[in-house]
């Protein structure tokens, strides 16, 4: 299995093996040693904000295609870098009061921006409203299309925006407006976001949803049936605002300002968003506009490079605490050691949106560990330690599980044999248990890494959804899910994520078999 | 038969096994022992109990002079500062090391490691591993690593039982005289008669933890009995 050289040194000589032991165990996966080297390098931990030269923007996800050529222009003129993390404004909001190091808040409606506003995290005096929209009832094509609020009463399942999300408020209100709601209620499929409504109506699985007027018209799968009257809901406005945390609050408040100008509305309307709030109806027809191309959308490579370094990052940092707990659990016998086992394997089966959630309590900036670390220059929500630590956390279960089955694996007598010859227990570990087990380890390594990989529930609330800091290939996936110009990157992130797990699949079954290999070694041993 | 100096070695210990309590008691004045017995009855444990590497012993064990487990005054001497060349049954080269590696592993000078290898017939084996050896290979290379660690006495289960006759009576005689010359006492488990009428003055009949001498040894201290 491995050689080793005569040498006059017998210490030398075992090192030397030892690192060949390290290096033969990489070697096993050369190609994905290769592409990790690729994509890792040229990576840099990008901090939430705080850069001179750079805001970060939390913004509505039904504005995920017109803001981003909005921020690349501004960003030509002003050299100030914006970046984007899109989601359902009741899902940013928390967010931003949680602590997320953003610089200006995009709401889809008023009331979150006076939500904000109550906990002081933004100051609403200076919030500008700066587009509106309409609300349209979108079916799949093909389908029989209801002319009016009237003809939905005929009509089978109707997907409708969560009641938290403004879309599913809005919608609502506009059934209500019309009198149908009493019949429609029954049929209901309640949607995440505007986005995600859309998404199913595209797909054919609901007859019919609404939608904001813009997306209906970016989403080639569907077929705009109507408008409802502005008057039948609340105004749909989009509200701008700096946050007062802001560590760039000029550039902020700039963008905020600009946003709001004659400049931008004009990009504003060619997307079907209105500048004001109650001529909605003034809409463009859906031909006149081409289903967007989102230049700036999440990035493919910034997605698959920012999981390989979180990944890795989990990875590497896991490794002594698995090899300690995974000893632990295997060798020793002592009171605690359930407690202790479930603790390390609850991960496994809390949902990972709760672990999530106990660890944004524990370190968020409500908690004071939480602020300590930030003094620190450490902030654990939204940046790209808080993704490591979610993955970190929920990648642990498996990787303990694998160290400790390897070191089981290890027959006691060769520790034992290792101590009558004269060599403490310290030693004997290092020498003898620790390469003993090694394949089974470098399996548990792998095996955390695809965990990793694949993380998103505990990161989405820990994390949130930042571009280039948080945003991995599961959140990129369901950012782009959300958006109708999404459909071919999605594609490449699901590709590579299959790709990638399967690999490390294949490397841990290898390195298991490597592992068993060496008990039937011991077993023939006799 | 050198070494008068040594004062023997006395074990009164409980081991506390899965369906049993098993209790050991032996006194004995003689360096070269042997315990013969049916499978089961604690031979392999009470080498693992002088080895130091039963944890769950209790009682005493005094080994030439030296207090090497008290568990009333709470004294233990723990397996690395034991200096015993302990050779079990199983699992007895470190898989993940060459012949070589196994035989330096107690820090053995390399003219120590080539000259053992040779009293053993090992010289040859010396870069293989270990799962490139015959059964009757390890059990002689396991021998020559207990015999590099300088052991202060030799705990031998049935070491040479992979062995064909000619070889293990010359490997025998080899290992008494190595014993013989480096004054080292030792403790053999076989159920060989040869292998322990060669190796050992003194022979011990153990059954369900009861010693008693056999009369098949030649008589040694006959002022030792059971304890």
């Amino acid at each position: 299995m491995f050689s080793t050289p005569d040498s006059a040194c017998a210490e030398d000589t075992r090192q030397q093996a030892w690192l060949r032991r390290v290096a033969h165990v990489w070697s096993a996966m050369p190609r994905f040693a290769l592409v990790f080297a690729l994509l890792v390098s040229g990576v840099t931990p990008v901090p939430g904000s705080g850069q001179a030269d750079e805001i970060l923007v939390l913004a509505a996800s039904s504005l995920a295609d017109v803001l981003p050529p909005i921020g690349n222009d501004w960003e030509e003129a002003t050299g100030v870098r914006v970046r984007f993390s899109f989601d359902a404004t009741s899902r940013l909001a928390p967010q931003a009061a949680n602590g997320a190091p953003a610089d200006v808040f995009l709401s889809a409606d008023e009331t979150w921006i006076q939500w904000l506003d109550e906990r002081q995290i933004i100051d609403q005096e200076q919030a500008r409203r700066v587009a509106a929209n309409g609300l349209a009832v979108v079916v799949p094509q093909g389908r029989r299309v209801p002319l009016d609020a009237e003809a939905l009463v005929g009509i089978g399942r109707v997907a409708i925006g969560g009641e938290h999300v403004p879309a599913g408020r809005y919608a609502r209100e506009a059934l209500k407006a019309s009198g149908v709601w009493g019949s429609v209620e029954g049929r209901t499929v309640v949607g995440g976001s505007a986005r995600g409504v859309l998404e199913w109506v595209a797909r054919g699985e609901v007859d019919a949803g609404v939608v904001y007027l813009t997306d209906a018209l970016l989403e080639p799968g569907v077929t705009t049936a109507f408008i409802f009257n502005p008057t039948s809901h609340p105004a749909i406005e989009y509200w701008a605002a700096s946050l007062r945390r802001s560590e760039n609050p000029t550039a902020a408040a700039a963008f905020v300002e600009h946003l709001s100008s004659p400049d931008v509305s004009g990009v504003f309307s060619a997307a079907g968003f209105s500048s004001g709030a109650m001529d909605a109806e003034a809409g463009p027809a859906g031909e006149s506009l081409q289903p967007g191309a989102s230049p700036a959308g999440p990035s493919i490579t910034s997605a698959i490079r920012l999981s390989f370094l979180v990944a890795s990052l989990a990875t590497v940092v896991g490794l002594l605490p698995a090899i300690g707990l995974g000893w632990l659990l295997a060798r020793y016998d002592f009171r605690a050691k359930p407690i202790v086992s479930a603790l390390v394997l609850a991960p496994l089966v809390i949902p990972p949106v709760v672990t999530g959630f106990l660890l944004l309590t524990v370190l968020g900036s409500q908690s004071a560990l939480g602020r300590l670390l930030s003094a620190v220059g450490l902030p654990v929500p939204f940046t790209i330690l808080g993704a490591t630590l979610a993955a970190f956390i929920v990648g642990m279960p498996l990787y303990v599980l694998a160290v400790r089955g390897a070191f089981e694996a290890v027959d006691p007598l060769y520790e034992e044999l290792s101590w009558t010859l004269g060599v403490p227990p310290r030693q004997t570990f290092r020498r003898i248990s620790l390469p003993l087990a090694l394949p089974g380890i470098a399996a548990g390594a792998v095996l955390a890494f695809a965990r990793s990989l694949g993380e998103f529930g505990a990161t989405v609330v820990l994390a949130g959804n930042v571009e280039g800091s948080t945003r991995t290939i599961p959140l990129a996936v369901y950012t782009l899910l959300e958006s109708p110009s999404g459909r071919d990157a999605i594609w490449v992130l699901v590709g590579a994520s299959v790709l990638i797990s399967l690999t490390a699949l294949t490397g841990y079954e290898a390195l298991s078999r490597r592992q068993r290999g060496r008990r039937l070694e011991i077993d023939h041993g006799g | 038969m050198a070494g008068d100096s040594f004062r023997g070695w006395e074990l009164a210990v409980e081991v506390p096994l899965a369906t049993r309590t098993l209790t050991l008691a032996i006194d004995t004045r003689c360096r070269t022992v042997a315990i013969v017995g049916p499978s089961g009855a604690g031979k392999s444990t009470l080498l693992r109990v002088l080895a130091g590497v039963e944890k769950r012993a209790s009682g005493s064990l005094t080994m030439d002079g030296g207090v090497w487990l008290d568990s009333v005054a709470g004294t233990v001497v723990p397996p690395w500062d034991r200096h015993v060349g302990w050779v079990p049954q199983e699992a007895q080269l470190f898989p993940h090391l060459t012949v070589r590696e196994n035989l330096q592993y107690a820090g053995a000078p390399d003219a120590d490691v080539e000259q053992t290898a040779e009293l053993v017939d090992a010289a040859s084996l010396l870069d293989r591993r270990p799962r490139r050896l015959s059964g009757g290979e390890r059990q002689r290379v396991a021998l020559a690593r207990a015999l590099l660690a300088s052991p202060s006495i030799l705990l031998l289960d049935e070491p040479f039982s992979a062995l064909d006759r000619p070889r293990r009576v010359q490997l025998a005689t080899d290992v008494r005289r190595w014993s013989e010359e480096n004054d080292v006492p030792l403790v053999l488990v076989s159920h060989d008669e040869q292998d322990t009428e060669i190796l050992a003055d003194e022979h011990w009949h153990l059954n369900d933890g009861i010693f008693s001498r056999t009369a098949t040894g030649p008589p040694h201290d006959s002022s030792a009995g059971p304890g």
